[in-house]
């Protein structure tokens, strides 16, 4: 093997330590069940919606999220989604705004809820998956959650887990889960149709631009 | 000799010429997909779209004669209650107008009549004067004190002259080209016309 | 007595082109730069990374005016505005995308393009100065690149800063006060984030795009070097030109162009399927709008100044550390004098030279590595290995490379 070549193989086996670290935000500790959500599925992102505005947005905002951007993508007409997400309430061009008065989470569960708009690119869909279903009681009743130790967020989805199948439960917490992901990045299913055209587009142009440099490249003896 | 020397002259020039075409043409597509998106990122965005949403304006409490101002998409739109007298002035013929049948000039379908409008009393219209964008005053009294002589109402623009009837047409012999526009509207109540939309199913009120 | 013009411009008395060339260098510089400007006939892969990294330029640019168009430099306002290009400027996504795929294609490409610099002794007289100011360049496209990274304004944006600056804090005497100076505020804020949003945008580039000429003009004063480290001027035809060069264009443009497009390729692969590089081109902490009250777990700079950052905290000593990182930069700027061997190209230097270069490769990698993790004392005592041995390369090769057991080069290139 000539030396350039041992040098390549060398660096590339030093890519190896690199891949177990790919993972949003940092090691935790903790293992994360997979959220196996998928992005295409329009009805579990229409419950997901729907869910997110009833057990979520009594806290929590999307404020990056606009409710017609939200109808537009998931299939809702603009009188569907304001029924269905804000009760009628809202015009379909405002953004998606959390119910609470400012400052009240902050008086009656000791901090603030976060916006959820890029929760989901922060932790991760397994973290919001895994987090939704991770509240436990102890012995005195105390709620606590294993995935964030101490947080004064509620176990919002305590109802479904008693009165539903497990599946269902799960559903339910993968489609909340879905709507976080596609609110993260709404332009993500776009990106990912545009991206093999525009690389097919380039291997023809690989080709002709190939078969141009052999053909001129035919002048040199090389 | 140098490295470059044809050993023999069968350098296929044709060949060459098609595929450096070939190439070349691919590569131009190319590129003017590429430009796509810079060209395109100029279009209003959502958050602009958004705010440019239709706009409703209350007239319960507009008075004949009187006139009220509403925004839409950052532009000001004019509500004018025209009273009877008003819309017997703008009935007669007169060849002062430059485009008395709205020919020319910007407004819905539904508008392009005598009176550029859904509902004859009511006048909705840009504030712009279609010059150079000044907002024109409101100057519905006939023969105002300012205004010359023979001022039957309408609006005058102080920038540079310009002159519109109590429907918006612009006189002859002054800067302006057109009419002033008229947005899209339609009542969706007796007293709520609705500025930026037009009528759901055609026809007015 | 008429005017004699140029001999190569006979085409164009009476045409377009031709008035331009009465008045403007505009034949003449294509020919001396491109169209009859003789490259060796022997470039490989490792020569395709200059005309790249041209490319990214022009695309860090031109998506960076865009980008500017929308973004607002402003401490309420600028995370914000990264979210509305993402989601409602037209395309923006795709505009901010290109910007942060090409910050990172910049150093992978400006990396290997220095790695051939090495392998083939780009350096060395007479091309010491093309050498310098690229070194300049890549202290330049640093700055560059951390200033950029300020502007989302994100968690890891503000804490990253927060602490590179500090480390100007370290040094004595005059540390806190230039710290300070630089920052222009007792922490990092808005203040900061305005002087770094006028020197991204336009004081860089401008001095980025200046170097960029003066390097090419640098390298094509002399004449580019190739894969045997022959010099192609010494064997000229009857015509002065070399024997083993050829001529740029058509050549070398037709063979950038495809390897533009396979690099096109694979920057679209990571572009549309993987933008945030597995969390290392878009970290993930950025997702998070700048609170000074609250630290993220881990600082870690962008993956390009890792393995820099691994020599810093690898020095137990504050100040010093700052002084081993910035060694670890400023010896790279002494290679043509420390390299006393008169061999250019590692094709025909001694098993000392490959052995060197070797492990320092292996030491740039591994301290990469090492500077993405917190620092246990296992990590820290690997990154202090590898930080000696990443030295050991500049302070042994002074010696080794004037000894070294070549073989003889060739006079024509293979």
């Amino acid at each position: 093997m000539t030396n350039m070549k041992k040098i390549l193989w060398l660096m590339s086996l030093l890519i190896l330590p690199f891949t177990s670290h790919l993972q949003a935000a940092g090691g935790y500790n903790i293992t994360l069940e997979s959220a196996d959500n998928n992005l295409r599925d329009q009805e579990s992102l229409k419950r997901g919606a729907i869910l997110f505005s009833n057990y979520c947005m009594a806290c929590h905002s999307v404020k990056y999220m606009r409710y017609n951007r939200i109808a537009r993508d998931l299939g809702w007409t603009d009188e569907e989604v304001i029924s269905e997400m804000a009760y009628g309430l809202n015009t379909v061009t405002e953004d998606v705004m959390t119910r609470m008065l400012p400052g009240v989470a902050l008086d009656v569960l000791g901090s603030e809820a976060p916006d959820l708009s890029l929760m989901a690119r922060l932790k991760g869909d397994d973290y919001i998956y895994t987090f939704l279903r991770a509240y436990q009681q102890d012995e005195e009743g105390v709620w606590n959650n294993s995935v964030l130790k101490g947080t004064s967020m509620p176990n919002v989805l305590e109802g479904i887990e008693r009165h539903a199948t497990p599946e269902e439960y799960a559903q339910a917490a993968r489609d909340i889960t879905n709507f976080l992901a596609y609110a993260g990045e709404p332009s993500k299913l776009q990106r990912l149709d545009l991206g093999w055209k525009v690389i097919a587009f380039l291997l023809v142009l690989l080709l002709l631009t190939y078969l141009l440099k052999r053909e001129y490249w035919r002048d040199i003896k090389h | 000799m140098s490295t470059e020397d044809q050993k023999n002259t069968s350098v296929n020039v044709t060949r060459r010429k098609i595929l450096t075409g070939a190439t070349g043409v691919v590569g131009a597509v190319g590129a003017t997909f590429l430009a796509v998106p810079f060209v395109s990122s100029w279009q209003p965005s959502e958050k602009a779209k958004a705010a440019g949403a239709p706009v409703n304006a209350d007239v319960s409490q507009l008075q004949p004669g009187q006139m009220l101002t509403v925004s839409w998409r950052g532009i000001p739109v004019w509500v004018v209650r025209r009273t009877p007298e008003m819309l017997a002035l703008l009935a007669e013929e007169n060849g002062s107008l430059r485009d008395p049948a709205s020919d020319e000039s910007k407004q819905p379908e539904y508008c392009k009549n005598n009176t550029r409008a859904v509902k004859d009393e009511y006048l909705v219209v840009s504030g712009i004067c279609t010059h150079l964008g000044c907002a024109p005053l409101y100057r519905p009294a006939v023969g105002s004190p300012d205004m010359s002589a023979d001022w039957e109402g309408g609006f005058f623009c102080p920038c540079h002259g310009s002159r519109f009837d109590l429907a918006g047409r612009v006189f002859q012999s002054v800067p302006a080209p057109t009419n002033l526009d008229i947005p899209p509207h339609h009542f969706i109540s007796e007293n709520v016309i609705r500025i930026g939309e037009d009528p759901v199913e055609g026809g007015g009120a | 007595m008429s005017h004699q013009t140029n001999d190569q411009s006979q085409a164009g008395k009476s045409t377009v082109l031709g008035w331009f060339d009465e008045r403007y260098p505009v034949s003449s510089t294509w020919n001396k730069h491109v169209g009859e400007y003789y490259a060796p006939r022997n470039f490989n892969f490792w020569y395709f990374f200059g005309s790249l990294a041209l490319i990214v330029l022009v695309n860090q640019i031109v998506t960076g005016i865009w980008l500017t168009m929308s973004y607002s430099p402003t401490g309420a306002g600028a995370f914000n505005s990264v979210e509305y290009i993402m989601r409602d400027v037209e395309w923006g996504w795709l505009l901010r995308y290109l910007h942060s795929t090409g910050a990172s294609a910049f150093f992978i490409v400006i990396y290997l393009h220095m790695m051939r610099g090495l392998l083939y002794g780009s350096y060395k007289k007479p091309r010491e100065l093309v050498w310098i100011i690229g070194m300049l360049l890549f202290l330049v496209l640093m700055g560059e690149a951390f200033m950029g990274y300020l502007l989302p304004w994100g968690q890891m944006s503000f804490w990253g800063a927060q602490v590179i600056i500090s480390l100007f804090g370290a040094i004595p005497v005059i540390g806190p006060d230039l710290a300070l100076w630089i920052r222009g505020d007792f922490v990092i804020s808005e203040v900061t984030l305005t002087r770094f949003f006028a020197l991204h945008v336009i004081a860089l580039p401008l001095l980025l795009v200046i170097l960029v000429f003066m390097h090419l003009v640098a390298l094509h004063h002399v004449g580019s070097n190739n894969p045997d480290g022959v010099e192609i001027k010494k064997l000229k035809d009857n015509n002065g030109i070399p024997l083993d060069g050829i001529r740029f264009h058509p050549y070398y443009a037709v063979k950038d162009a495809m390897g533009a497009v396979f690099f096109f390729i694979l920057f679209a692969l990571v572009l549309f399927y993987a933008p945030e590089g597995g969390g290392f081109f878009i970290e993930a902490p950025n997702f998070e709008p700048a609170n000074p009250l609250k630290t993220p777990e881990h600082i870690v700079p962008v993956w390009y100044f890792t393995p820099f950052y691994a020599i810093l905290r690898a020095v137990p000593d504050k100040f010093l550390g700052v002084v081993a990182m910035g060694a670890a930069i400023a010896v790279l700027f002494a290679m043509p004098w420390l390299d006393r061997c008169k061999v250019k190209s590692i094709r025909y230097r001694g098993n000392s030279f490959k052995v060197l270069l070797t492990i320092l490769v292996i030491s740039f990698i591994v301290l990469g590595f090492l500077g993405t993790q917190p620092s246990t004392p296992l990590y820290t005592k690997l990154a202090q290995i590898f930080t000696a041995l990443y030295f050991m390369f500049f302070l042994v090769l002074p010696f080794t490379s004037a000894n070294e057991k070549t073989k003889p080069v060739p006079e024509r290139v293979t």
